[in-house]
């Protein structure tokens, strides 16, 4: 049979949940089952934040801030409050910095599992997804216990934080590290002895050093072709200059690299929890902070989940910011994996899309309500008439 | 190599492009740089020096302000002052930032995709939030704002106060 010519189709994925949970917009150009080019179109959840703080005070800010993520929503009201008191040259108290630091890593642990589960199902691996989900649960509990929420903790204040650890919450904080160690050691052993699953991410997706160097990776993504970069290494916050990390990193590059350092990176935050919990220091939860932040700007970075999260941030001396600028690490790593999806199968996308842990609500900041004819803007008294109608139905 | 050691190099590197530095943190070192030069600079330093890597792109729109006399209010005149693209590059603890300004009327600075082709990304979001044209950026489609966003209203412009009957057109 004579060959057919190669042709080209445009494959759109999404705008619904092309990997994760969540709206992006891809478009893969195939050539038979290979991809040779890939776009992206983000936007689906933007909400005009950036635009919106700076029509709020600063402490109307932090809790704006905290609603960027759902998933890393501490980091995201840790890099703004860690700007602002440098803006104001003020210092939260060491315990303060020390709940910080304990309750990025809380939060850490549960983004990182809930990536596990996620990126299991995407290879079609669903029982890991259901036992590690069921085992995320844990830390979950630990942070409603600790803050009362499950998502948007709030631990956070302007000079300091809110929420105190006791010596019964330490109990329970030590027996979840234990009970999570375990489990979590055996899911090190399945991604890497696992055949099956090892075929869906061994060799798949490979992003060199040299092109994770050129792409400016971050994160696990980054770490797991041996970059080293982490900030809370290079550029210790909070409290991490008195607790500090050990990096983790690989050399492969492919997927199963990215599961293995984000599953050690575990390992790393047990430890910091447990040490936190042991010697954490004593003394006040917060610190006086002016209501007018002194004009200037700064550069808070801190690291998130899923890699280095970059904040800049302006005063004019008032009480609310001339300018917040939000640079989530998803934004990086959307590049990379738009590059190095070019010349793997179609069936691979959705895996190397979740290998990124992607975060599109971190991504998009504003939400316009346009009808299909295109012309009305909703209000928010439009908008919540609209939500009442619609449930009385 | 530590933070300070880095900031020294990255200013011995900039040394013949930009037009004035400021130190405005421990860990800061601020070149301003001529929108011509700015592709030279970049080249310079992750190019040659190899010195860290883009960490973002900051959008800033510096309008003059007047008081309106009924509301008490500042606001932002239409046309003057500047806008202001701040590129941050970061290498360990050490964030070089080279800052170019560009007037209004003409908002065009070189896209610096095919020296860092993570930035096109970071270029699609400046260019539909604050109207800057990158010339050779290698898209200029939406990244963020609705397709049936109106041509020529950037909302984060200090002028964008929400979208308007006529503008919808």
């Amino acid at each position: 049979m004579p060959r057919q010519k190669s042709e080209r189709f445009i494959v759109p994925i999404g705008p619904q949940h092309p990997a994760l949970k969540e709206p992006g917009h891809f478009e893969f150009t195939v050539e038979g089952e290979v991809v040779t080019n890939a776009t992206a179109r983000l936007g689906f959840v933007h909400r005009g934040m950036e635009k919106g703080a700076e029509s709020r005070t600063w402490t109307q800010d932090l809790y704006l801030m905290e609603r960027v993520c759902g998933i890393c929503s501490h980091v995201h009201s840790m890099a703004f409050v860690l700007g602002v008191e440098k803006l104001a040259n003020v210092q939260a108290p060491p315990r303060a910095q020390a709940i910080r630091e304990l309750v990025a890593e809380l939060e850490r642990i549960h983004s990182h599992i809930l990536w596990l589960g996620v990126a299991a199902h995407e290879g079609g691996f669903d029982t890991l997804f259901m036992f590690s989900w069921r085992d995320r649960e844990t830390v979950m509990d630990l942070l409603e216990t600790i803050s009362g929420n499950r998502v948007n903790y709030s631990a956070n204040v302007l000079g300091g934080v809110k929420v105190d650890i006791n010596e019964r919450q330490k109990d329970e904080l030590l027996r979840g590290m234990d009970f999570l160690e375990e489990r979590t050691r055996h899911y090190l052993k399945v991604v890497t002895e696992d055949d099956t699953f090892l075929g869906r991410t061994r060799n798949i997706g490979v992003m060199t050093f040299e092109e994770a160097t050129r792409l400016g990776a971050i994160g696990p993504t980054g770490r797991a072709s041996g970059l080293l970069r982490d900030v809370r290494m290079d550029s210790p916050y909070a409290g991490y200059p008195d607790f500090p990390i050990q990096i983790v990193t690989a050399k492969a590059g492919d997927l199963e690299a990215r599961f293995v350092v984000r599953i050690k990176e575990l390992f790393e935050s047990y430890r910091l929890v447990r040490e936190i919990v042991e010697k954490i220091p004593s003394g006040d939860l917060t610190t006086k902070i002016p209501r007018r932040i002194p004009e200037g700007e700064t550069v808070s970075r801190v690291e998130a989940p899923r890699g280095e999260l970059f904040y800049y941030i302006k005063s004019n001396g008032t009480d609310r910011p001339e300018r917040v600028k939000v640079r989530t690490p998803s934004l990086c790593n959307c590049a990379s994996v738009l590059t190095t999806a070019i010349g793997h199968k179609l069936a691979d996308m959705p895996m190397i899309l979740a290998g990124i842990d992607p975060c599109f609500s971190c991504n998009d900041r504003m939400v316009v309500l346009n009808g299909p004819a295109g012309q009305s803007l909703w209000d928010w008294e439009k908008l919540r008439q609209y939500g009442i109608e619609y449930y009385k139905k | 190599m530590n933070t300070q050691e880095a900031l020294e190099k990255a200013e011995a590197i900039l040394k013949d492009l930009a037009l004035s530095f400021t130190c405005p943190e421990e860990n800061r070192l601020d070149a301003v740089i001529k929108a011509d030069d700015l592709k030279k600079a970049v080249e310079a330093l992750l190019v040659t020096n190899r010195w860290g890597y883009l960490s973002a792109l900051t959008g800033l729109d510096n309008p003059e302000y007047e008081v309106d006399e009924d509301t008490r209010e500042k606001v932002a005149v239409e046309g003057k002052g500047s806008l202001e693209v701040l590129y941050h590059f970061a290498a360990g603890a050490a964030i070089t930032t080279l800052r170019v300004s560009l007037p209004y009327d003409a908002a065009e600075i070189d896209s610096i995709c095919d020296l860092v082709p993570a930035a096109t990304l970071y270029e699609r979001e400046a260019m539909e939030l604050f109207g800057i044209c990158f010339k050779g950026t290698p898209s200029t489609e939406h990244l963020v704002l609705p397709d049936c966003w109106p041509n020529g209203v950037y909302p984060l412009r200090k002028t964008f106060k929400g979208l308007n009957e006529k503008a919808q057109g």
